[in-house]
């Protein structure tokens, strides 16, 4: 581990960074690679889009750098904490106390309310959620009035907006969020947008979005293309024309449709 | 649809598995009982028809007693020379066979069975239908001589050349042992000496002019039940009973039924509780599926499955698991039926396994019960899933029928639960036992129905008090478990309710045998006044002898004899009774202290008067001073005068109705030959307690059939006798958790499958597999107090309404076993972590991006 503290300073403005990341499905003849060797870095208070075609490897992508998967070559770090090679009761706590999760299909917990829901990983972790900042986020996703509602109980923007303050209540060091507006329509979609976007520029997150709408993929700072586990193109300041001007040529490429992985 | 309905059923046959061990456990209790009763029978109906003669000759039985009074009836011997006069009889044989005796050993410790079964002395006389040929020695000749059965001398490890006493009525006398018999039938498990026929009758009945029945053989030609009525012409049937063989073998096997019966009904009872159990698991396994299932059920209607089609392939399912489990469960019932048969010749009785019989009524009872009971079972979920609408299969469905109002089964429930209720009351309040009965055999199964209903209702408020103090103290893991239990009631109520019905019982029954318990300690109390009982633990009588033995005893300044005889008495208001009077000599004030409503002990003992509990009097319009007729056994009939009414308990329930008593003179003259049940011994002065208890234990020890016992050593033979009948209520209950145990598994297991994802997200976000597992236990615990807690109220009301009519006989204490119900509740926590294992562990494994991504 002291190598790997050595290769992943602790403070150069990277939030997260991976190197030579492989990640293969099944063995031998068959094995497919996911994710071939990939470098990247995630730069920090910055919005990151990650985009590719069905079966591109983005979710594997996502999942490996958030400790949900494991590796099958290359290093993975955390700030400056070395992921790949931590225990499973490691990769748990730092999870719950450092990375911040939404999903496509909100997975809230149907048995507690927004409130609840929102505290859920510091209450697991027996921590004191700080209130002021607890307060601006559930002022900046304007959920004030909807705590006590449980989750059967809201709309399906209503219930993304809580796995967002979720997902920003303990102030992660990262939040990745897969698809996350994959479920919603395209008005709460937006808004769920506008929020991550606040999150960076007022609140000073990080987030790492996996997304295949380029119109989401435009709210980003930074969009990072994924094609056969590869990443082979880059977007300072994307649009969502040249966003699906630059996924268009995938499509050209290895025609339209791929394996869905997830 | 057939084909979608099988393919359906192997897809889940991992989570019907919990269901069909539920179905073969029930099944295989009613086939192992089917099957051990129908082997006992027919062997035994075999070996009595196989050694009963063609006619028998027996002394007339008009009175039974249900207590056993020592008195052998006999027949005269000469009684064998006439009938052998009797056209069409080839021979007669003058039987003598006693049960009254004990046989001992030199080291004073009885050669007869542990198990309660007889030991018999009888005279040696070998015919084609004895059950034993001698297999070494010889046959004994005159006095003093003796064979002993295979079985006994084996297992009490007796050789040829060993000497016995035998303890008979008319005096002990030893004998050597000079050859062993071996059963070439089924031994019942009796231990059998055989006496040399010249000198039986004298030794075991007194006089060598008596005999206990006749054996008669026709001859060639000459049917039984002819010859029986050419016999009774011949020596009339007032005094005697005839029987053919037939009939002998009948009789002999409903003598022997009685206890074979009862093994058959406890089997029954675990079957009954399994089945019933079972109900609940089976129910809300398939209301899971269904659930689990709707959208696939919507869909088969959105393609245009009509509601029949999707109840009947839901029915077809559990029709389908019947047949599996049945099938499963006979194998089980054999099996478990060949443990029987291997348990009951460890007590003695030499049944053959290669003897095993399996009526055409094992199968279908088996089927019946298996396929029986899942369709029953299965039908409310499948007239459910018929519900389901097209547009389940579209919507983004959450588990369905978690909301649905609950206000059909509030309204069932609370008119059963009224009723079961107001029966309960009417229990309680009444003055007759057997009205009371009955009403509280309403009330319990009315109230038991009504919590079943509204037990999903009671899991809201319930719960939430059980598990309020989760969040405190398990913060947001005891919270969510606690929502979980909450979730959906009508799964929480179903998976508890397999629970409560065992508790219920256990409850009610600890309560009862507690209350019993007390109530005979304080009787004990209130009316013993002996430094020594001497007695037999069955409360069998014994020879009078012992009687001797112990007057003789150094240090003893009184002895009170108590002896039973059964009576007959017809009342004032034209009631006859058949019950059983005691006799006692007439220092019994001494004894015991009994209280008079009118009369004393004097008069009551006194020549042709009796006592009688003034509660019966009354509602027989029996009065101090009225006569009534009084029959013995054998014909015998006196007029007596009531004495006395006392307000000693008239104990119905121990055969004892009416708490008849006279002197022992009485019974001593109109039951001649009957034999003590209870000395009860005061000691002289100055001899302490402990001299001569020493004295008297010495005295005894040849006797190892009696014991002497204080009032303390009293009270625990009694509560050891109360204590038999709740190991049988704790076994059932033991079979009840494991079952119960079964469903909350069920329900979890399944639980854990329905929210998958919801875990994948907990374990995302942060949730150690420790926290889970925790998480998951705690929902288990909550669910299995809730089941107990409930179980426990129940059986509470059923065990006070129980003590209240025991109370009508007079057992009039309540006692609350808290001791018993604390544990049972922290037992019914540990029965929850139990129950939470595996489902927890496998919750715990589940992969978390699987999981997140599962529909």
């Amino acid at each position: 581990m002291s190598t790997a503290a050595a290769e992943g300073p602790a403070d150069d403005g990277t939030a997260a960074r991976a190197r030579g990341l492989t990640k293969a499905y099944g063995a031998g003849e068959t094995a497919v690679l996911a994710l071939d060797s990939v470098d990247v870095d995630i730069a920090r208070g910055r919005f990151t889009a990650v985009m590719g075609p069905s079966g591109s490897g983005k979710s594997t992508l996502m999942h490996c750098l958030a400790g949900l998967d494991t590796v099958s070559a290359g290093q993975i770090w955390l700030g400056g904490t070395e992921i790949t090679g931590l225990r499973e009761r490691e990769l748990t706590r730092l999870r719950r106390d450092r990375i911040g999760f939404m999903f496509q299909s909100f997975n809230l917990i149907p048995t507690l309310n927004a409130a609840e829901n929102i505290t859920l990983p510091m209450d697991i972790a027996g921590r004191k959620p700080d209130e002021k900042w607890l307060d601006q986020v559930i002022d900046t996703l304007g959920l004030r009035d909807r705590l006590k509602h449980r989750p059967a109980q809201l709309s399906g923007g209503q219930q993304q907006r809580v796995a967002c303050a979720r997902a920003l209540a303990s102030r992660p060091e990262l939040i990745f969020a897969d698809e996350p507006t994959g479920n919603l329509d395209s008005r709460a979609g937006l808004e769920v947008l506008g929020f991550l976007r606040e999150a960076v520029d007022q609140l000073g997150q990080t987030v790492v979005m996996v997304t295949h709408d380029p119109g989401a993929a435009a709210h980003s700072d930074l969009v990072l293309f994924l094609a056969d586990g590869r990443i082979v193109d880059r977007m300072e300041d994307p649009t969502a024309d040249a966003v699906l001007e630059r996924m268009k040529r995938f499509d050209v490429g290895r025609g339209s449709s791929g394996p869905e992985e997830d | 649809m057939l084909k979608a309905t099988l393919r359906s059923f192997l897809a889940h046959k991992g989570r019907l598995m919990l269901s069909a061990l539920a179905i073969v456990l029930s099944v295989a209790f009613v086939a192992g009982s089917l099957i051990f009763s129908d082997t006992v029978t027919r062997t035994f109906d075999r070996l009595f028809a196989s050694t009963s003669a063609d006619v028998t000759v027996d002394p007339k039985q008009d009175l039974k007693s249900s207590v056993p009074t020592g008195a052998v009836q006999t027949v005269p011997a000469a009684l064998a020379g006439q009938v052998a006069k009797v056209a069409g009889v080839a021979g007669t044989h003058a039987d003598v066979s006693v049960q009254n005796i004990v046989v001992v050993d030199g080291h004073n410790k009885s050669v007869g069975p542990t198990t309660g079964a007889p030991t018999i002395a009888t005279d040696w006389y070998l015919t084609h239908r004895s059950p034993v040929k001698l297999t070494s020695g010889h046959a004994p000749q005159g006095a003093g001589q003796a064979l002993l059965d295979a079985d006994t001398a084996d297992k009490k490890h007796v050789r040829i050349g060993d000497t016995l006493t035998v303890q008979a009525q008319p005096g002990t006398f030893r004998v050597e042992i000079v050859g062993i018999a071996t059963f070439t039938t089924t031994n019942p498990g009796a231990a059998l000496v055989f006496l040399d026929p010249a000198v039986a009758a004298k030794e075991l009945l007194g006089s060598p002019g008596r005999a206990t029945s006749i054996s008669v053989d026709a001859a060639q030609g000459v049917t039984d039940a002819v010859l029986k009525g050419r016999i009774g012409a011949a020596i009339g049937t007032g005094t005697y009973d005839l029987k053919t063989a037939d009939e002998q073998a009948k009789s002999s096997a409903a003598d022997l039924g009685g206890f074979l019966d009862v093994i058959k009904y406890v089997m029954l009872g675990f079957a009954g509780i399994a089945t019933l159990v079972g109900v609940f698991l089976i129910v809300n396994t398939f209301s899971m599926l269904i659930a689990q299932r709707t959208r696939e059920l919507g869909l088969l209607r959105a393609l245009g499955a009509d509601r029949r089609q999707v109840r009947r392939s839901v029915l077809t399912e559990a029709v389908l698991l019947g047949l599996v489990g049945s099938t499963l469960g006979l194998g089980a019932g054999i099996g478990l039926a060949l443990g029987l048969i291997k348990l009951m010749t460890a007590f003695g009785m030499n049944l053959k396994t290669t003897e095993m019989v399996i009526g055409w009524g094992t199968p279908v009872a088996a089927y019946v019960v298996g396929v029986g009971v899942t369709f029953v079972a299965a039908y409310l979920p499948a007239r459910r899933a018929a519900t389901v609408s097209p547009m389940a299969a579209l919507a983004d469905a959450e588990i369905a029928g978690i909301g649905k109002p609950l206000r059909t089964r509030a309204i069932v429930g609370g008119i059963v639960g009224a009723l079961g209720a107001a029966a309960l009351a009417g229990c309680a309040t009444a003055s007759k036992t057997a009205s009371a009965a009955s009403l509280l055999g309403l009330g319990v199964v009315l109230t038991l129905i009504a919590t079943v209903i509204a037990g999903p209702l009671l899991v809201r408020p319930v719960i939430r008090v059980l598990g309020g103090a989760f969040p405190a103290l398990f913060g947001p893991v005891g919270r969510m478990s606690q929502r979980n239990a909450l979730r959906n009631p009508r799964r929480t109520g179903a998976t508890a309710a397999a629970l409560m019905v065992g508790l219920a019982l256990v409850g009610g029954m600890s309560v009862a045998s507690a209350s019993m318990s007390k109530s005979f300690d304080q009787q004990i109390d209130r009316t013993l006044g002996a430094d020594f009982i001497v007695q037999n633990s069955n409360f069998l009588p014994f020879t009078g002898e012992i009687t001797d033995k112990v007057r003789g005893t150094a240090g003893v300044g009184l002895v009170v004899r108590q002896r039973f005889t059964p009576v007959a008495v017809r009342l004032p208001d034209g009631k006859r009774v058949t019950t059983t009077a005691a006799g006692y000599d007439s220092q019994v004030d001494q004894v015991a202290h009994v209280a008079y409503k009118g009369g004393d002990t004097a008069a009551a003992l006194a020549p042709g008067s009796l006592g009688m509990n003034v509660t019966f009097a009354e509602d027989h319009k029996v009065r101090l001073g009225s006569v009534l007729a009084v029959e013995f056994p054998g014909g015998k009939r006196a007029e007596m005068k009531v004495g006395a009414l006392s307000d000693q308990d008239s104990g119905s329930g121990f055969g004892t109705q009416g708490g008849l008593f006279f002197g022992i003179a009485t019974v001593q003259k109109y039951v001649p030959g009957g034999q003590d049940s209870s000395l009860y011994v005061n000691r002289a002065p100055g001899t302490t307690a402990d001299q001569l208890r020493s004295r008297l234990e010495r005295t005894l020890a040849p006797y190892p059939q009696v014991q002497v016992r204080d009032q303390a050593d009293y009270k625990k033979l009694v509560h050891d006798q109360i204590a038999v009948l709740l190991y049988l209520v704790y076994a059932l209950l033991g079979l009840a958790i494991v079952i119960a145990v079964l469903g909350v598994v069920n329900t979890l297991a399944l639980s854990v499958v329905e929210r998958t994802r919801e875990i994948g997200l907990l374990r995302a976000i942060g949730l150690a597999r420790r926290q889970l597992r925790r998480m998951i236990r705690l929902e288990s615990v909550v669910i299995a107090v809730f089941g107990a807690v409930l179980g426990l109220a129940l059986g509470l009301v059923w065990g006070v309404c129980t003590q209240q009519v025991l109370a009508l006989q007079g057992l009039k204490a309540l006692a609350v076993p808290w001791g018993t119900i604390i544990a049972v509740v922290i037992g019914s926590a540990v029965v929850g972590i139990v129950a939470a294992l595996l489902p927890a562990l496998r919750a715990s494994r589940m992969n978390v991006l699987a999981a997140i991504a599962h529909e």
